[in-house]
């Protein structure tokens, strides 16, 4: 008998506290739910963009794509990108259309051999985020010829100087 | 490069043996008929299946008559022939086959027959070419007694490769894989057959690729020799061979024979003032491939390290076309640390012809551009015929203290070459200009020489180079249409090579060691491209699906994109030379 009560009263703490835990709701703690999206990879925040709409306003910030673009960098070389880049057409697209196609071929093919591994692979960022961002300027500049500078985000199909990086899926 | 070898299926089956065994084999095929046709297909040849054994029947009194004649060595030897030396060769053939001295060299009277290869009679297949050679009529008796039609047809070219012929044989067949040539023979067999009894000949589809460059040279001689009769046989005979190839060599080779058959008909590819359809071909050698875009970036990041400091830059682009250049320039310029200088770019462009305005239409593109990023631009466009034309004074160039100037010119100056004193002109115009830094692309080779067969055989090896990277890039992303647009591109440059000549040849390509040359007693110092231009042409080929067969090379300051071993482009910078006033 008394171990009834006693599981009885166990029942009742375990509901207790599955309260206390619903009550947590991310969705509540936007701040934190920034905290984690900026350390996500790309492709990990595209699909957080998928979860509801809340998510998907914020992790379509161009703030967190700039964040993950240039997580590796140091802030001071890239002074006066934001104003162009957001010109172009904003960060995740730079993102989708030409840094990620270039890290990951160039990833497969190029080891960070050699000297400080955090230093090399600044070097190369760097190089790489200006080939990205010279990619990126051609593409807009050709998507202007093709009638309108605010393109679609899906339905630019004749811009095509970027066609050897780009893949099918998008986001 | 591996060349596709799908057709090893026929050659297994029967075409690869001397005459001898190729009679047997074909009555053992016979049962066969079905396969024979698609396999003989596969040559180029159109065989009715209900034809074969009377075609075999015919191949074996060949045999009985070569034997008899005393021939037989012509199938057997491996006597070695000057390939490219066709005349001598045919005639050396014809002389021991009629036991006269008929000469078939450069006379008139010679080789080919157009009347005599159409067969005249019931057959309903269809030669797709051949050739005849046609000794005087009473010499034909001795060879065939029987009139009854062929259906395949004569390639006495077939009969220039040998059997082992190992790759000493002459650097032509530089992309060919001469390896396991002991099993396989090719014998063709030539007579001056009447014009009923054609001879016959079996090809071993390995060597056609052998053959087709050699074939190719020899048209190419024969051209230059004047003797058209046989170089007219000759693209035939290319054109056949060519359908047997695969890939690459076919396309190369159809270009390269469509450019002789113009040479030889006389019907010159006018040069159009249709400049629309010449950058549509571009824009998609653009995409395609990276020599453009390695072009674009060496030469940017050139112009780039030129400005340093400068606060008012002019660039003068010698051939604006979409200006697909000038996007990337004005993007470094912008984020450069210190802001971005003033930048002016004057456009030249040829007229056209329907009085569009093309380089106000870019300009104002770029403009937008310029705009979008924040640089200060400005833009000026100047149509000219040719560059010669223009000279500093026009160009409202504003002195060098103010205003630092490059000068830029991506394919452009080889064509300055046709005319004589027109290189030395635009050379001393740009002196004018007292730019900071000139950026010249050009590419590596040399089709400029006066004689045809070598600017042949050059083109032929860097226009096959090309085709190869092209087919090995286009084979993951790029869309067929885009390859084909480019294959198109370069075949108007291959045409003009091989068939234009005098003010129409406007492709003359020099080598970079040409060019350094020229520059150089012009007045122009070489200028360094830095590591950085390297760094960034590395990263831009490894970009491309076939990014191993590029390299880019560093020569004595210059960047050189290459396809393996060969290098294509080059890029090189200039600045006046210092004791220049």
């Amino acid at each position: 008998m008394v171990q009834l009560l006693d599981l009885g009263n166990v029942e009742l703490t375990l509901v207790s506290d599955k309260e206390k835990r619903l009550k947590f709701c991310i969705n509540d703690h936007m701040d934190i739910l920034i905290e984690i999206l900026q350390r996500l990879d790309g492709r990990s925040l595209g699909a957080a963009a998928c979860v509801c709409r809340q998510w998907r306003h914020i992790a379509r910030s161009d703030w967190l794509w700039e964040h993950l673009c240039f997580r590796h960098i140091s802030p001071r070389t890239m002074a006066g990108v934001r104003p162009v880049v957001a010109a172009m057409g904003g960060y995740r697209r730079l993102y989708m259309l030409c840094l990620r196609p270039v890290l990951s071929r160039l990833g497969r093919t190029r080891g960070l051999g050699g000297g400080d591994p955090e230093v090399v692979r600044r070097v190369w960022t760097q190089h790489l985020v200006e080939l990205s961002l010279s990619l990126f300027c051609v593409d807009y500049y050709e998507r202007l010829g093709n009638g309108g500078g605010s393109g679609g985000w899906v339905g630019d199909a004749s811009a095509s100087s970027l066609m050897f990086l780009c893949k099918p899926v998008n986001v | 490069m591996k060349r596709d070898r799908d057709r090893d299926k026929a050659e297994s089956s029967s075409m690869a043996a001397t005459a001898a065994e190729k009679g047997k084999m074909w009555t053992a095929e016979q049962a066969d008929v079905g396969g024979m046709d698609e396999l003989l297909a596969v040559l180029g040849y159109k065989v009715k299946a209900s034809d074969m054994l009377e075609v075999a029947q015919k191949l074996e009194q060949l045999e009985m008559v070569m034997e008899d004649d005393g021939i037989s060595h012509l199938s057997s030897d491996t006597v070695h022939y000057n390939p490219s030396d066709l005349s001598g060769w045919v005639q050396s053939m014809l002389s021991e086959l009629n036991g006269t001295g008929f000469d078939i060299g450069p006379a008139e009277s010679t080789i080919i027959d157009d009347s005599l290869l159409v067969p005249s009679d019931n057959n309903s297949s269809i030669v797709s070419s051949s050739i005849d050679f046609t000794p005087s009529q009473s010499q034909q008796s001795q060879i065939y007694e029987d009139n009854s039609e062929y259906d395949l047809s004569a390639i006495p070219g077939g009969a220039i490769c040998k059997q082992n012929e190992p790759s000493a044989e002459n650097g032509n067949k530089r992309r060919k894989t001469v390896g396991n040539r002991s099993g396989e023979a090719a014998s063709a067999e030539v007579s001056g057959g009447p014009t009923a009894a054609r001879p016959v000949v079996l090809v071993d589809s390995q060597e056609t690729g052998v053959r087709l460059v050699h074939t190719l040279m020899a048209c190419a001689e024969a051209v230059q020799q004047g003797n058209l009769k046989l170089a007219d046989a000759l693209v035939k005979h290319i054109g056949l061979l060519a359908v047997s190839q695969a890939g690459a060599m076919r396309k190369v080779a159809t270009y390269f024979a469509e450019a002789l058959a113009r040479k030889i008909y006389k019907i010159y590819p006018q040069e159009s003032n249709d400049t629309s359809y010449s950058d549509l071909l571009e824009m998609h050698f653009y995409e395609t491939c990276p020599y453009l875009k390695f072009a674009h970036f060496t030469a940017n990041q050139a112009i780039l390290e030129a400005f340093a400091g400068a606060t008012r830059v002019h660039v003068i682009d010698f051939s604006l076309k979409q200006g697909m250049q000038w996007p990337a320039l004005m993007q470094a310029l912008a984020l450069r640390p210190g802001g971005p200088p003033a930048l002016r770019l004057t456009g030249i462009g040829p007229p056209q012809p329907d009085n569009t305005d093309a380089l106000q239409q870019v300009g104002w593109k770029l403009a937008q551009l310029a705009e979008t990023i924040g640089v200060e631009f400005e833009f000026r466009g100047f149509v000219a015929n040719s560059l010669a034309d223009l000279d500093a004074a026009i160009l409202d160039i504003r002195p060098s203290a103010a205003e630092a100037v490059a000068v830029n010119s991506v394919f452009e100056l080889h064509r300055l070459l046709a005319r004589p004193g027109a290189i030395d002109k635009v050379l001393a115009s740009i002196k004018a200009m007292r730019p900071k830094i000139v950026t010249v692309v050009e590419q590596e080779a040399n089709h400029n020489g006066s004689g045809l067969v070598d600017r042949f055989h050059e083109a032929l090896h860097y226009y096959s180079t090309m085709f190869d990277s092209l087919e090995s890039s286009g084979l993951t992303q790029v869309s067929n249409q885009d390859l084909v647009m480019s294959e198109v591109y370069l075949g108007r440059q291959i045409c003009n090579v091989v068939a234009c000549e005098g003010t129409d040849r406007v492709e003359r390509h020099e080598t970079l060691s040409q060019w350094r040359t020229r520059m150089g007693s012009a007045g122009f110092d070489p200028a360094h491209l830095g590591s950085n231009a390297f760094k960034q042409a590395s990263m831009l080929l490894a970009l491309f699906a076939g990014g191993d067969g590029y390299r880019v090379e560093e020569n004595d300051g210059c960047l050189m994109l290459g396809w393996h071993t060969r290098p294509l482009i080059a890029t090189s910078a200039w600045q006046l030379a210092a004791t220049a006033s």
